[in-house]
């Protein structure tokens, strides 16, 4: 007998809203279906009614977590529609805070997984250390969370040569915990028996899947935006290609720790090697930018990120449209949830394989509806999705 | 007769078990929380001390609801018989004096009855719910017990054969005698058995899978709210005394200990409680090392590395004895 069990649009393991329809028999999970769209913001319409600088503060709040990465992607953008570049040093400062900010996503997302796995006290000891990557970024950048630090042309404030000491004081501190944790991870028999074997996802479905970011890492593929395609400075400082070829949840676990180890390399590279020079281009606040396209790319704490926008030479984008990383992993989670021959996944497996990819919602919401009985695909209008809502309201009562 | 009926009640009784169980829910949280480097309870009263307590107040005070899909019976006939049957069990603990308020030869076995029976109360409570998360975690609660209620038992029984006696006060009588309580020899293996399966009957982590928040929001006891909710807490409560108090009975000599006479009552509460507090840290310890297990993983690990040791266990006990 097999029934369904909801996990979601609100459960304890989802910070924000995302239904999965579980059809199981007993614990096992025979078949799943997502749905994402419950946290549909406008965006991208936002981004086309702002000019190019009042779009930069929405366009870094597109996710919480990952602004930094946001922020840079936008403004890589728009610098490229004008043609221009940031200053050598201003690129340095760029890849210190978004290493940070990878360092904090990263450790928040490894605290949170072992929350999934019911890991309690690992729980708090990674987030008690984030802390400390948190009170950098503050220091650096002036704001713990949402940075607006990086602006077009370059970043917005320098650092000093007493934040960098404590900087540098914090990455060794960090340095020894993740020895640490890397120790406890892998010598804990709970962690290993809920996470090697678990959501098996093969390279060549990977690849098919679409999936990015460390996610397809973990899988065993060498791909990288800030390899392939350097966009801040990333060709002159070194740094591994973190990969894990279990292809399973242990392995996205070794990549996430094995990614904060290089960001704080990095990071120490960076600082070593600073630039001098300025660190932002003078922009005036409004412009307009010269008629054209332009995407960019940006490895993002979850993946790769791609903005694209196409200008008509006005002061505000004629279209801008995201691809957030999440949207791109999502797939594989329904496929990795589906129990296939030898293959079981459990429903006690859920929590390690959806947060395996590090879902972040807010940034996923598409309003795109594909009928795939009928074949159909069709995107609601403002007032359609009005209409659809006070349906789907009224349903609900 | 009136000292009887106060013992029953007052001391080492109900009142007293009541408020024991809400000191160690404090203790478990706030250990708990310092081992997390957390600061844990702090607020009401020293140390947080009352947090339990306010906890238990508040959400006696809340609206109580029963869902219209529930079993109006099982849903208050449960969280009503969930306590009430672990505070009879802990009228069996020897806590002032060598035997517990109710005492008689076999009083073992009805404790080890009571926790099976208590697990069959979550069972019910779950079912009787009538909704999927709890469903699947009343079935978790019910396949969990075919993992750990064997070693219990078998951990329990070969202290009872050292012992000679199935009693509670005999075994407490039987340590008096030897001078030694079981944990130094033997039964060490029992102990350590002991506390695994109790971290399975009192539902916490590596075996908190029938109420696994993050997989099945919290399983058998989603629906249940306010007051009915706060009895389904003080039942855990009391199920921390009930097992931590077991442990140090049976294992750690309960209440034995150098006495002066006159004082016995005093001394022998100062132990017992000592002694219990002693293994309800074990208990902590153990919940905050692990990660949760899955159900499948925990009845594989129950049946390859719990009962073996306990059969081989009863089985040296035995010749030993």
């Amino acid at each position: 007998m097999s029934f369904e069990v909801p996990i979601g649009p609100q459960h304890p393991i989802h910070v924000e809203p995302l239904m999965l329809r579980l059809k199981v028999d007993g614990e096992l999970i025979v078949d799943v279906d997502v749905d994402v769209s419950y946290l549909h913001r406008g965006i991208e319409k936002g981004l086309e009614v702002r000019t190019y600088l009042q779009g930069l503060y929405l366009a870094e709040r597109i996710c919480g977590i990952c602004n930094c990465a946001h922020s840079l992607c936008y403004c890589l953008n728009v610098e490229q529609l004008l043609g221009k570049e940031a200053p050598p040093r201003a690129k340095y400062l760029r890849v210190i805070v978004e290493e940070l900010s990878r360092m904090h996503s990263h450790l928040l997302w490894l605290g949170h997984y072992f929350h999934t796995l019911g890991f309690e006290t690992l729980f708090m000891y990674f987030w008690r250390d984030r802390e400390r990557v948190m009170d950098m970024l503050e220091l650096i950048t002036g704001n713990r969370v949402t940075t607006a630090y990086n602006t077009i042309g370059g970043v917005r404030r320098d650092i000093t040569p007493e934040a960098e000491s404590k900087l540098r004081k914090a990455l060794d501190y960090l340095e020894e915990r993740m020895r640490y944790y890397d120790k406890v991870i892998d010598s804990e028999p709970t962690i290993l028996a809920r996470t090697q074997g678990v959501g098996l996802l093969k390279p060549e479905d990977a690849i098919k899947l679409g999936t990015v970011g460390p996610h397809l890492r973990a899988s065993g593929v060498k791909h990288d935006v800030r390899l392939d395609d350097p966009y801040s400075g990333h060709d002159e400082i070194p740094f591994n290609v973190v990969t894990w070829d279990t292809c399973d949840c242990y392995g996205r676990v070794k990549v996430r720790m094995g990614e904060v180890r290089e960001c704080i390399s990095m990071i120490r590279y960076a600082l070593d090697h600073l630039p001098s020079g300025d660190y932002r281009l003078k922009i005036p606040p409004f412009f307009k930018a010269p008629e054209g396209e332009s995407l960019s790319r940006v490895e993002a704490p979850r993946g790769e990120l791609v903005h694209y926008s196409i200008s008509n030479g006005g002061t505000n984008p004629y279209r801008y449209k995201v691809r957030t990383p999440t949207l791109a992993n999502i797939l594989s989670v329904t496929y990795m949830l589906k129990s296939r021959g030898d293959y079981e996944v459990y429903i006690a497996d859920v929590p390690p394989i959806l947060g395996g990819i590090d879902p972040c919602i807010c940034c996923t919401a598409r309003v795109v509806i594909t009928d795939e009985a009928r074949k159909k695909r069709r995107i609601l209008t403002l007032s359609d999705l009005e209409r659809y809502s006070q349906e789907k309201g009224a349903r609900r009562r | 007769m009136i000292e009887k009926i106060l013992e029953a009640l007052i001391f080492p009784g109900a009142i007293f078990i009541l408020a024991i169980s809400l000191f160690y829910e404090w203790f478990d949280r706030k250990l708990y929380a310092r081992l997390q480097n957390r600061v844990g309870p702090h607020l009401a009263g020293p140390f947080g001390l009352l947090q339990p307590f306010a906890d238990l107040v508040k959400l006696l005070s809340k609206e109580d609801i029963v869902p219209r899909a529930a079993d109006g019976f099982l849903f208050t006939l449960t969280p009503i018989l969930a306590p009430t049957i672990i505070l009879f069990a802990c009228m069996f603990l020897p806590i002032s004096g060598l035997s517990g308020v109710i005492s008689f030869r076999g009083d073992l076995i009805a404790v080890m009855a009571i926790l099976s029976i208590y697990t069959i109360m979550v069972y019910l409570a779950g079912e009787g719910s009538n909704n999927r998360f709890a469903s699947i975690g009343a079935t978790r609660a019910a396949l969990q017990l075919i993992g750990y209620e064997i070693p219990l038992t078998l951990a329990l029984l070969s202290v009872a054969v050292a012992a000679g006696s199935l009693s509670l006060h005999g075994i407490v009588e039987a340590q008096l005698r030897r001078g030694f309580w079981f944990i130094a020899g033997l039964q060490l293996i029992g102990f350590a058995i002991f506390v695994v399966a109790s971290q399975a009957e009192m539902e916490r982590i590596p075996f908190d899978i029938p109420e696994a928040e993050q997989e099945i929001v919290a399983g058998w006891e989603v629906e249940y709210g306010g007051r009915r909710l706060a009895l389904f807490r003080l039942s855990k409560d009391l199920e921390l005394v009930l097992l931590s108090g077991l442990g140090a009975t049976v294992f750690l000599g309960g209440p034995l200990g150098p006495v002066i006479p006159g004082l016995e009552p005093l001394l022998y509460t100062i132990y017992f409680l000592v002694k219990s507090i002693i293994v309800l840290a074990v208990f902590t310890i153990v919940r905050a090392i692990f990660a949760r297990l899955r159900i499948d993983q925990m009845l594989s690990f129950s049946w390859r590395w719990l009962m073996p040791p306990a059969m081989i266990l009863i089985i040296l006990t035995e010749v030993i004895a």
